[in-house]
């Protein structure tokens, strides 16, 4: 079964002046025990919303969120309940951890709340286990430390083990690497990898980084201003995407195996694609339609007229339904050009 | 390393070509303390007209101090504490920065030597218009200029970084991230100065933006002909942009090469651990790991390689021999002593390392 089922989330955030800004829209996805799915976007697309929502720091206009199959019930007792189930690595090491309490304090907290420990030696000792479970050791030194003691990526090791005091089956990682060195990053990655399997939890990583999306998850999803434009396994998506917004963060991310020469020429190929040097042209926002059209560089009549279905990347190979989603095998996109056959010649040709 | 060569036969004969602008010999920054900060020490760099010199390395090892450095922003508590700094105009006049003051200083900085900083978001005013902060630079620069040729130039240098020129009239808020980097760098493009130093440009940009970005930096430095001089932590992004680049390690540059030679075959195995900790986008699954580890505390003294702690390729004399930057034959310049013929001996390995510990912990 399912670890997290979210169906037809959608979130509205309230702004001056009594309009909506619909943050994400009609979400549906699900995490499998064991399984890593990798949420993909820029800022603004609606990926942190997403997290702050599962976690019930928000609340939804509408959907449901089920763990296990369970609806999340209102109340005190399954609130907590929901939490003990899910839980979240923040971004930032250096803010998520309380610069008064030492670390041993921040990891007996949540197991005397929700572990059934009571204070002593039983508790001391689950302590340094999960310290050494995440590899801060000598467990007993790094347990009377403060967070301003220990390094951003060890201070990102006590924030995963906080996390997985409470014996969880989900974890949602809103962006854990992104403000830790370069040369830590991929450790603190294996490590999330490595409790993932060994605890068999369903992951959710959230990230504007591609490269590792693809290759610490199985399935990655990228959206696009509160939607979800393509999904489907890691590989496919990265390497055969679908949807031209895919393909624009795709060739963006850059590339230490392309010569100067092979840069100069990818350069001068996308000034001449980008009609206008003028920016704000392509950041005007839209209310109908295809979110993506006014950047598409392949844009046609029909994507402004009626939002674009949810085709099959290609003709039975799954639909954009829960089912089909679940299932884990499809590759699918919210775009025009992959429904209409006439259209659909210049979209994946000229995906380079 | 070239901090001896003075003529320009001796350059040319080093090829290193003669037409440079900017030369950095042993410099050293001290941040003052109870134990000084050493932040960066002796490093000695070259820029050349036009070219686009990277510099890359972890969080605290020296490379923003370095640029602060350059360009002769240093403060308190930062001090310069040894090496020249030279100059060299286009009419082949040698200025040294470090003896600079008053008038000329002013001149120099932002006229000569400009810069972009890391977060546009902070560097503008959010109180002013954005043309009247471009406006700021000519009112204190060219107090000669009038008030209309400074309203036009101010839409001029935004036209040239892809904003309507109307923006001028804008509010910082009112523009995007990407957009507000965009006025930064016209800011620094506004005297037509020689080099431009970019701190961490594209750091808080989305990857869509961030390409962006580089491609109009690319587009302007072509069209303008300025040196850059490029800080950032990604060094995918830097061997893609840059033209040699200089590998930072606790306060000193460990390798200082051709950045596709980087590419293709590092030398130092912190630039090899640097290169491994960015996964191929589109390439093999591989094991994936990074540097264990962090770096020395720069107020001690060091004594030894300071990667030695972190190296995988480490032997005995790395722990009490401090490697100096030189070049192996046939190679660029790089402190290690796995290249140097005096310690390194037969059986060890230069290459990548082997071991297969992907998930070693901070060791606390």
């Amino acid at each position: 079964m399912s670890a997290l089922t979210v169906t037809d989330l959608t979130v509205d955030y309230r702004q001056r002046g009594g309009a909506r800004l619909r943050a994400v829209d009609g979400l549906s996805f699900s995490l499998e025990p064991g399984q890593t799915l990798a949420l993909v976007g820029e800022s603004g697309s609606g990926k942190s919303t997403v997290v702050r929502t599962l976690s019930r720091f928000v609340k939804p206009s509408s959907g449901r969120i089920a763990l296990s199959g369970v609806d999340g019930a209102r109340g005190r007792s399954a609130r907590k309940a929901y939490h003990k189930t899910l839980q979240l690595v923040f971004q930032d090491p250096f803010a998520s951890l309380n610069p008064m309490h030492t670390v041993g304090h921040h990891l007996r907290r949540p197991l005397l709340l929700h572990g059934g420990l009571r204070r002593g030696a039983k508790l001391d000792a689950a302590v340094l286990e999960l310290l050494r479970s995440v590899n801060l050791t000598p467990a007993e030194d790094v347990a009377s430390k403060h967070p301003h003691e220990l390094s951003g990526g060890q201070r990102q090791r006590v924030a995963i083990a906080r996390a997985l005091a409470t014996d969880p089956k989900v974890l949602l990682a809103d962006e854990p690497v992104s403000m830790l060195d370069v040369s830590i990053r991929l450790e603190i990655l294996n490590l999330l990898d490595r409790l993932k399997r060994d605890r068999d939890l369903a992951l959710l990583y959230v990230t504007h980084d591609l490269a590792t999306a693809r290759h610490f998850s199985s399935q990655i999803m990228v959206m696009y201003r509160g939607e979800v434009v393509e999904r489907g396994p890691s590989d496919r998506v990265i390497l055969n995407p679908a949807h031209p917004y895919t393909q624009m963060l795709a060739s963006a991310a850059p590339d230490p195996t392309q010569t100067r020469a092979q840069a100069a020429e990818a350069r001068r190929a996308r000034a001449e694609r980008r009609d206008t040097r003028v920016a704000e042209h392509r950041e005007s926002a839209l209310d109908q339609g295809c979110r993506f059209r006014a950047r598409c560089p392949f844009a046609m009549e029909v994507c402004a007229t009626r939002p674009p279905d949810l085709p099959a990347e290609r003709k039975g190979e799954g639909a954009w339904n829960g089912a089909g989603a679940a299932d884990g095998a499809a590759h699918v996109a919210r775009c025009w050009l992959l429904g209409e056959p006439a259209a659909a010649a210049p979209a994946a040709s000229s995906s380079d | 390393m070239t901090a001896t060569i003075r003529t320009a036969e001796e350059r040319e004969s080093a090829g290193l070509g003669t037409d440079l602008v900017l030369r950095a010999s042993d410099v050293s920054v001290e941040y003052a303390g109870a134990r000084p900060t050493r932040a960066v020490r002796e490093v000695s760099l070259e820029l050349r007209r036009g070219e686009v010199l990277g510099i890359v390395g972890e969080s605290g090892c020296g490379k923003s101090t370095l640029a602060f450095a350059l360009t002769r922003m240093l403060r308190p508590p930062a001090r310069l504490t040894g090496g020249v700094i030279e100059y060299y105009g286009r009419d082949g006049e040698v200025t040294d920065l470090a003896a600079l003051e008053g008038e000329r200083l002013r001149e120099f900085r932002w006229g000569r030597v400009s810069m972009v900083f890391q977060s546009a978001m902070n560097a503008l005013n959010p109180v002013t218009t954005v043309g009247s902060q471009i406006e700021d630079i000519f009112r204190a620069h060219r107090p000669q200029m009038g008030r209309a040729e400074r309203r036009s130039r101010a839409g001029k240098l935004l036209e040239m970084v892809g904003i309507d020129p109307r923006r001028v009239r804008s509010f910082p808020h009112e523009l995007s991230g990407g957009m507000r980097q965009r006025v930064v760098i016209a800011m620094a493009l506004a005297l037509e100065p020689e080099i431009v130093v970019m701190d961490e440009p594209t750091t808080a940009l989305d990857v869509l933006v961030q390409r962006e970005i580089l491609d109009e930096i690319e587009a302007l430095r072509v069209e303008l002909g300025f040196a850059v001089i490029f800080i950032t932590h990604d060094l995918a992004l830097l061997m893609e942009i840059s033209d040699r680049l200089a590998v930072m390690y606790a306060g000193r540059v460990v390798e200082y090469a051709p950045a596709e030679q980087v590419a293709t075959a590092p030398l130092h195995p912190y630039t090899r651990g640097l290169l491994r900790s960015f996964p191929d986008l589109r390439g093999e699954r591989r094991d994936l790991r990074g540097i264990p580890g962090s770096p020395p505390d720069l107020r001690n003294a060091l004594t030894g390689c300071p990667f030695a702690p972190r190296c995988e390729s480490v032997f005995e004399t790395c722990h009490e021999v401090s490697p100096e930057l030189k070049a192996p034959a046939g190679g660029w310049p790089v402190a290690c002593h796995l290249h140097d013929p005096q310690y390194a001996r037969t059986g060890i390995d230069a290459g990548p390392g082997t071991d297969a510990d992907t998930d070693s912990g901070d060791k606390a």
